[in-house]
């Protein structure tokens, strides 16, 4: 559906992208995941055309994004990481305007506004002009105006930026809701949370690079990131610490707490547990921390998700 | 209280539109308006006022007669056939014409009342009431120069005391006669004041108005409508143009960019709605003139219209290509200020036009608002037909400021505010 072929792009000196490459299957949901300013926004700004790469090329259904923009712009729904509509003009006039750049008919127009707002819990506040919305409310506008043509492929740039736990979890609904219903979505963020929820495939974009690609699993397989048991004892010294440390090399100790790091949590966990009655550690709590995105980009690129 | 001073200090320094508005704006209207009022370049050749005269005479005496006007320091005197002169005034291109009628050496030499007429624009009643304190006195002492004082006192005493024997007559017309002789041949001394004689021989001239205000429409309230619509117009159409980089600021323009409409149609959209608005604007302006002061706008009403039209497009061309010049509202509406401000000081919306030295009304020809102003003086002031060709020059002209801009915008516009990067 999607095929991206080793997109480059500089700003003066900076190369923002340095030949990203990947393809997308129909009704596919794939995650950029990255830091701010890794490169994901212009990733999807050159994918939706609005953006030259100097070099490389997107297709889209087959046809080149720069030679057929306009079949590709009719099939392609981008909801900006900025709320982009006009905060003077009703929600429904703001769907009326932008619904009527894509040809839509009228009363076809009309029914699919309805359904929008429906869906996006804004039917009663539709007379109402944005500029009164919260920003939750104006995150799910701005979503609610790239759905009206009904497009195949809808590009997502963090949109979910800022917003409360309510508006939240109604946007996830409809996302999940639209993938459910066939719908190919790309969609960037640097929660990794949403990036887990939600996507089939993954591609961890850093500098300008995709530096690792695949499904969850395949991501945490293909990482050296371990999961971590967190144990708090209740009587914990400097000799039980060198203690435990001999039996275990791969942990580490602040307070009272000691990090033990495994790649087999299943069969490791009672061997640690064992090991630290042994040293006379009294055990006050245990906590295991799986691999998640957070680790694996961590792992990757040997900073945080949001630095 | 002294750290927040200097931190106010400093922001207001580094503030560049602060800095436009509070001195380069200032000096730049400072100086217009200082050159405007005369109070530079005076005695220059540019500080004359220009008039026309048509010698229909076409005696020595006449040409003798242009030579003493052509010696006057403050006027410039333009040699041109009446018809031509005439046509000059009508245009608005000339004030007024001198017109020398035959019979002027006669008069001359038999010390008659001279047959001059000053045929002028009433909207330029200023200046030619100016020329008038020269031609005045001048004219008065023409007999004096070229002509035959004696019989002209004779006939001023004919008049003055019509009743008088003849005796009387003689004796006061030998005394004369002697007295002017003695002024002749030099043994009296003149006082320096070479008006001495303008009130005692009239110097007096047939004044004529070739163009007149209609009966509804005084000068002052066209100059009034007309000036302040069209400054306020160039204000508002830079806000409406202005709007487009609000777009790209709020990120709206970059959304429009994903549907599949034409970028460029995104500013014909501006274009579109920037004329829509001016032409409402102004419309609402002739209507509440006409309304309120009862400037007659129904018996001009093809005109207006078309004028209304032209100045719209003019000016919204200029709003679209000023925002489409800068880079963020805050850059124009402070250039927008000192542009709009110094045009319409040079072009006519706050003064008229012929208050201006001559080099001043030279280069008025740059702004929008004289093309407009003189565009809407065509058609209450001066009556021009819309077929004129005067009026549809000026007209011609504000389409192609219009559309110049306009190119220009959209080169500018692919240029600047489409680079998203």
């Amino acid at each position: 559906m999607i095929a991206i072929k080793d997109l480059k792009k500089s700003y003066n000196s900076h190369e923002a992208l340095k030949g990203i490459s990947f393809n997308i299957k129909e009704g596919e949901f794939y995650g950029l995941l990255g830091p701010n300013g890794a490169g994901k926004t212009t990733t999807i700004s050159i994918m939706s055309s609005i953006l030259t790469p100097d070099s490389g090329e997107v297709l889209i259904n087959g046809n080149n994004i720069y030679t057929h923009p306009n079949e590709s712009k009719r099939i392609i729904g981008v909801v900006p990481q900025e709320i982009a509509l006009y905060n003077e003009l009703t929600a429904e006039e703001n769907l009326w305007f932008w619904g009527g750049l894509y040809d839509v008919p009228k009363t076809e127009l009309k029914k699919r506004i309805d359904e929008v707002l429906t869906l996006f819990g804004l039917s009663e506040r539709r007379k109402d002009k944005v500029s009164t919305y919260s920003g939750g409310m104006k995150r799910r506008i701005n979503i609610a105006a790239a759905l009206l043509h009904q497009p195949r492929i809808v590009f997502m740039d963090e949109p979910t930026v800022g917003i409360d736990p309510q508006s939240r979890n109604l946007i996830f609904e409809v996302i999940e809701k639209l993938h459910s219903n066939g719908m190919t979505i790309v969609y960037t963020t640097h929660y990794m949370e949403e990036a887990e929820r939600f996507c089939d495939r993954i591609g961890i974009i850093d500098n300008g690079q995709i530096i690792a690609e695949g499904t969850l699993d395949e991501l945490r397989k293909s990482s050296s990131a371990k999961e971590t048991i967190v144990i708090t004892f209740n009587n914990l010294n400097d000799d039980k610490v060198q203690k435990i440390q001999s039996y275990w090399k791969d942990c580490s100790h602040t307070d009272d707490k000691i990090y033990f790091y495994t790649s087999d949590l299943k069969t490791e966990l009672s061997k640690i547990i064992s090991q630290c009655s042994d040293a006379g550690a009294d055990i006050h709590n245990i906590e295991i921390k799986k691999v998640n995105l957070e680790t694996v980009f961590l792992s990757l690129t040997g900073k945080q998700l949001r630095d | 209280m002294i750290k927040l001073t200097i931190k106010d200090l400093r922001l207001f320094f580094k503030d560049k539109r602060s800095m436009l508005l509070s001195f380069a704006l200032p000096i730049a209207l400072i100086t217009l308006f200082a050159l405007a009022f005369g109070g530079a370049g005076q005695g220059k050749k540019d500080t004359k006022i220009s008039m026309q005269v048509s010698d229909l005479d076409q005696t020595p005496s006449s040409a003798s007669a242009m030579q003493v006007l052509d010696s006057l320091k403050n006027v410039e005197l333009l040699k041109v056939p009446l018809e031509k002169a005439q046509e000059n005034i009508k245009k608005g291109d000339q004030a007024c014409v001198l017109v020398i009628h035959k019979g002027f050496s006669d008069s001359l030499t038999a010390g008659k009342e001279l047959p001059l007429e000053l045929q002028y624009d009433e909207a330029q009643e200023i200046q030619v009431g100016l020329l008038q304190q020269s031609l005045i006195p001048t004219i008065a002492m023409l007999p004096f120069n070229i002509g035959n004082p004696k019989a002209v006192m004779r006939n001023r005493f004919d008049k003055m005391v019509p009743g008088a024997s003849d005796t009387v007559k003689q004796n006061i017309q030998h005394k004369s006669d002697g007295l002017f002789d003695a002024i002749t041949m030099g043994e009296m001394q003149s006082d320096g004041n070479d008006n001495a004689g303008a009130g005692l021989f009239g110097g007096d001239i047939k004044m004529t108005k070739l163009v007149a205000a209609e009966k509804d429409n005084s000068l002052g309230l066209v100059q009034a409508v007309a000036g302040t619509a069209v400054m306020m117009l160039l204000f508002s159409v830079v806000g409406i143009g202005a709007g487009i980089l609000d777009e790209k600021q709020e990120g709206t323009l970059k959304r429009l960019l994903y549907t599949p409409m034409n970028p460029i149609k995104i500013l014909f959209g501006k274009m579109i709605s920037a004329n829509v608005i001016s032409i409402f604007q102004l419309v609402v302006m002739f209507l509440f003139a006409s309304l309120v002061f009862g400037l007659d706008i129904y018996s001009h009403l093809s005109g207006l219209i078309i004028t209304i039209v032209a100045t719209a497009f003019a000016c919204s061309a200029f709003g679209v290509f000023l925002a489409s010049f800068a880079k963020s509202r805050q850059q124009v509406q402070g250039l927008s200020t000192l542009i709009i401000l110094v045009m319409s000081a040079i072009g006519g919306s706050m003064m008229p036009i012929f208050f201006m030295p001559a080099f001043m009304q030279k280069i008025a020809v740059i702004s929008v608002n004289f093309w407009s102003i003189q565009s809407f003086y065509d058609i209450f002031w001066r009556n021009l037909p819309i077929t004129s060709g005067t009026f549809l020059s000026r007209i011609l002209v504000l389409l192609l400021i219009g559309t110049i801009l306009n190119s220009l915008a959209v080169v500018l516009f692919r240029k600047n505010i489409l680079k998203l990067s």
